[in-house]
């Protein structure tokens, strides 16, 4: 009698509690089945009116019908749970394709990225940075660069010239001077910086644009140490090896001096405007240092010697990037700068 | 400067290097050339092909302007022979036909002259016509052609001038005197002073001395007997000379190099024969008239090979080197094993070749650079010095970058228009002596003018941006090199109006934590109620304004740093302190005030009331409107305080927050509680 009873009880409940809709419904259907008024709980007040052997039979079924439901109960509230998750979730769905909002980083002038790669690459070899003024004396920018009196690039029509003798820096060499002045031998040392031409501008012309110098003293220097730097830097800068070539080439500070070309990458050699159809672009001149400098500086030549070079930064940063008028770099024009 | 295949040809046995691959060959070994090209008529006699020689990189050798000295370089690098083109014995030994009287020998070491008789004036034959219109001269007449044709075979300029014209049987070579006047062959008068040297004759000047011929004594058809002078003058009097009268000529540019005194007369001796050759006739009159500076030999240079090995890092055999410098036209003598004597010929001494890391030059071009192998040194390891300034702005550029600016380079030049259309005085700024353009008269005193170019034009084409400059100002002093100072100048531009200057007071609070702003006297090209100082670390460190509305379409926010300050301040010293144990209590004021009163001012007088305690202080809104009695604003700020060595009480707080209550009432506020 019990036993049907208890059985049509769980039968009633499953039923229920698969048919729960919501965890209200389940809950609903516990407190009818198992809670504290419940049928279950019905049930177990009659079980005190039973033989004390049926007491204990009956008594185990109860527990079991109970067991049971309340494993049913939690398993269908753990499937609500899911699917509740799973709902919240699917409505919290975000369109990853719009734009992010906020401001994007600006860009850095070409001239500067190049200038600090190298900047990095030569302080990595125990180079000292070293910087001088833009507007110079005349003793920095050319007597003390063994440049005579009467040296065309004196003239007048090279350089800015100040009302006081002074000028504005034709090259980056006088910082050579500067460090000879301040450091002792043996002494490494790069120079980036803006220098001045007097010259009409175009496409391919500038009066103000970039160097960056180096120079190297040591006590024994010799063209195959300075060939190994200038391929070092060339290797680094385009990220593989390039094709170069040394020639004679005279500037007074450097004896001998070269003029190192390297093969033209926009065309690759074959010939085009940029390298003036010759498949080589002039990129380095350099040479040893001229005893004389080394001695105007205080720097006995017969015990140091050194090599220096002056890098086209600027005309670096036009094969780099593939940019085809000096103009750009001094525009300011933001359609240019933002591509760097 | 062009040089003549046909002409190379002639000078050097032997030569079969096509025009196109002796043109790399001069250009690997000797001197830049600028291109080939062919000329005349090809197959026909005219027929040659120009090889054109940068000038600016044979300004060290005189020898190089004439084709024998080219040649000189292409036998030696293809070991072939040179041809002498000059015959000295043309000159006969016989008494001058004039005088020569130097006044001045340093200005004119050398001058020679000789005298023809029988001329015949006409035009040139037309190969020697052809030659020189293939290389860029004019053909003139007979007489002048050939002194232009041994100029560009020898590098030794010469004039002809007509006897008859001449006034006495003395050439004299002096100082101009001051206000001497002289008409020069291109009709040119020039008025002259002692720094000009001159060619005169009894009467006055003929010619401005290797410059140019005067007109009075040129060579005209009447012409029968001629004075031809080779002289060697000066290069750095000619160059002045020429430069203050605007009168550049081949003959100037050859002798600024400072030509070879024993040119001259080899100049004459290959001019007498031309001349027999286009001037059937003509006749010497005399010998040679010569006076010349007495100069000791240039001594010979001591070459070690040792030296020689380690300078070029490549090893040399002596017989090497001594076949290179012979090739080249040196003495070689071997003094001890491995140590040469090298006498350097006349046309290399005059200025290119005197010591010996010039004949280091010689053999390592002649070897062929590209035959040396790359070498690492070996160095000692020394720490290089450090230069902050450098990292400095690197940590600028970049914050500044992050912060959405872009990089922009400027001219450092303004033009006088610009500096008075942004309110600067332009006789503030340093001026240039010799601009190209207005754009360049003055040198900048503030980044500005250009950031205000780069507002205006990219202002074309964008609604908005940011952008940024590192750059030095230059600010003349009376003594010396002007003070060069970098600034930062950052603009941030709409151009719907919205103010940028929040904004950009919080990229520079990201360069400068803790920096702050305060209102300060507008300048001219700032906006007159929105300008201020930027403080840090007690010091003003640059401006944040807005640029003027008058000036700009939309509106600029603009940032002035000095970088050299700012670095000179330095970083502020961290120093850990340890964490706070006790929890914090917080609560917020509100307090009313006039509404130009500064939130900066009230956040400073609540800091300083609060004293002690206070932990932390932010700023949460200010606030006009109903209930707050017009003219006048709420701020409210939240302040945290504790105590460092236990919690407050309640009481304790409520005790602080009275306490600066009290005091801002003190001070004129009321307080929305």
């Amino acid at each position: 009698m019990l036993e049907t009873t208890l059985s049509q009880v769980e039968t009633s409940a499953r039923a229920r509690i698969e048919a729960a809709r919501s965890a209200e419904e389940l809950e609903a259907v516990r407190i009818e089945a198992l809670g504290r008024k419940g049928a279950l709980a019905q049930i177990s007040k009659q079980l005190g009116t039973l033989a004390p052997e049926e007491r204990a039979h009956a008594g185990k079924l109860l527990n079991a019908v109970k067991q049971a439901l309340e494993e049913a109960l939690a398993a269908r509230k753990a499937r609500f749970e899911e699917e509740a998750l799973r709902a919240r979730l699917d409505a919290e769905w975000i369109d990853l394709t719009l734009p992010a909002p906020g401001v994007r980083p600006g860009s850095l002038h070409p001239l500067t990225r190049i200038q600090t790669e190298i900047e990095d690459l030569f302080t990595s070899l125990g180079f000292a940075v070293l910087d001088g003024p833009e507007v110079e004396t005349e003793y920095h920018n050319f007597d003390a660069l063994n440049t005579p009196p009467d040296h065309p690039a004196r003239d007048a029509q090279d350089t800015f010239w100040f009302a006081d003798g002074n000028l504005l820096r034709a090259h980056t060499s006088p910082v050579q001077v500067r460090g000879m002045e301040t450091l002792k031998p043996p002494l490494r040392m790069i120079a980036p910086g803006r220098v001045f031409r007097n010259e009409e501008v175009d496409a391919s012309h500038e009066h103000t644009f970039y160097q960056l110098e180096g120079m190297l003293v040591d006590r024994e220097v010799s063209v195959a140490h300075l060939l190994y730097f200038m391929k070092l830097l060339l290797r680094h800068i385009f990220g593989r090896e390039v094709t170069v070539r040394l020639r004679p080439g005279y500037f007074p500070f450097v004896e001998p001096g070269f003029e190192l070309d390297i093969h033209c990458l926009i065309c690759g050699g074959a010939g085009c405007p940029v390298c003036k159809q010759s498949g080589w672009v002039e990129l380095l001149p350099c040479g040893l240092v001229q005893p004389n400098v080394l001695r105007i500086s205080g720097i006995d030549p017969e015990e140091w010697s050194g090599f220096a070079f002056g890098l086209g930064l600027t005309r670096l940063a036009m094969m780099r990037y593939g940019i085809d008028d000096i103009r750009l770099l001094q525009s300011g024009d933001l359609r240019f700068l933002r591509q760097f | 400067m062009n040089f003549s295949y046909n002409w190379l040809c002639e000078l050097v046995e032997g030569l079969t290097t096509p025009p196109q691959e002796l043109e790399q060959l001069i250009t690997m070994k000797t001197a830049e050339c600028e291109g080939v090209h062919a000329y005349g008529e090809p197959g026909s006699s005219m027929a040659d092909h120009i090889i054109e020689i940068e000038n600016k990189s044979v300004t060290h050798r005189p020898d190089l302007w004439g084709h024998l000295g080219l040649a000189r370089e292409v036998a030696a690098s293809l070991r072939l022979p040179l041809r002498d083109p000059v015959n000295l014995e043309l000159i006969p030994p016989a008494n001058p036909a004039v005088g020569v009287s130097i006044l001045d020998l340093d200005l004119c070491p050398r001058y020679s002259a000789l005298v023809f008789d029988n001329v015949t004036v006409g035009p040139s034959p037309p190969w020697l016509q052809h030659r020189l219109e293939a290389i860029g001269l004019n053909p003139i007449n007979n007489i002048v052609d050939v002194t232009n044709y041994v100029m560009a075979e020898l590098a030794q300029p010469m004039h002809a001038f007509d006897q008859d014209l001449l006034d006495g049987d003395v050439i004299f070579i002096r100082r101009a005197r001051e206000g001497e006047m002289v008409v020069a062959l291109n009709e040119q008068t020039c008025r002259l002073d002692p720094t000009n040297l001159v060619i005169a004759d009894a009467r006055g000047a003929i010619a401005l001395a290797g410059v140019i011929g005067g007109l009075d004594s040129a060579i005209s058809p009447r012409t029968r007997r001629i004075v031809l002078e080779s002289a060697s003058f000066l290069g750095s009097s000619v160059r002045r000379t020429s430069a203050k009268l605007k009168l550049r000529t081949d003959a100037s540019m050859r002798f600024e190099k400072s030509q070879d005194p024993a040119n001259t007369v080899r100049g004459l001796a290959r001019a007498v024969e031309m001349f027999r050759q286009v001037s059937p006739g003509i006749q010497v009159v005399g010998g040679l008239a010569d006076q010349k500076k007495e100069m000791p030999p240039p001594a010979p240079i001591e070459l070690r090979l040792d030296w020689l090995t380690r300078k070029l890092g490549r090893a040399l055999a002596p017989a090497e080197v001594r076949e290179i410098l012979e090739r080249l036209c040196f003495g070689v003598e071997e003094t001890a094993p491995g140590a040469f004597s090298v006498t350097v010929p006349s046309w290399r001494a005059t200025r290119d070749i005197s010591i010996k890391d010039d004949l280091l030059e010689e053999v390592g071009r002649m070897i062929g650079y590209g035959t040396i192998v790359p070498q690492p040194p070996l160095m000692a390891v020394v720490e290089p010095p450090a230069s902050p300034e450098r990292m400095f702005h690197r940590q600028v550029r970049l914050v500044f970058t992050q912060q959405g600016f872009t990089e922009v380079y400027n001219y450092s030049f303004l033009s006088e228009e610009r500096a008075r259309a942004l309110g600067f005085d332009p006789a503030a700024h340093l001026a240039v002596a010799n601009p190209l353009s207005l754009e360049q008269a003055l040198m900048r005193l503030s980044l500005l003018p250009g950031i205000y170019r780069n507002l205006l034009e990219n202002s074309k084409h964008f609604e908005s941006f940011r952008l940024f400059e590192i750059g030095r100002e230059i600010h003349p002093r009376p003594q010396g090199l002007p003070r060069e100072v970098p600034h930062l100048m950052a603009a941030l531009y709409a151009c719907d109006g919205a103010s940028g200057l929040a904004e950009l007071k919080r990229a520079a609070e990201c360069l400068l934590p803790g920096a702050e702003a305060r209102p300060a006297e507008a300048r001219t090209y700032e906006h007159p109620a929105r300008a201020g100082e930027l403080l840090w670390r007690g010091q003003v460190v640059g401006r944040i304004f807005e640029l003027h509305p008058s000036l700009l379409n939309g509106r600029a926010a603009l940032l002035d740093l000095d970088l050299d300050l700012i670095l000179r301040l330095g970083e502020p010293e961290k120093r850990y302190r340890p964490i706070r144990r006790h929890p914090a209590s917080a609560f917020d004021l509100s307090i009313v005030a006039g509404e130009r009163e500064l939130v900066g001012d009230l956040q400073r007088h609540t800091v300083r009331l609060a004293g002690e305690p206070l932990v932390d202080i932010e700023f949460l809104r200010q606030y006009s409107g109903p209930p707050i009695p017009e003219g006048r604003k709420s701020v409210s700020f939240r302040l945290t305080v504790a105590a460092a060595d236990h919690t407050l009480s309640l009481e304790e707080a409520g005790a602080i927050r009275a306490r600066i209550i009290e005091g801002l009432r003190g001070l004129g506020f009321d307080l929305r509680l």
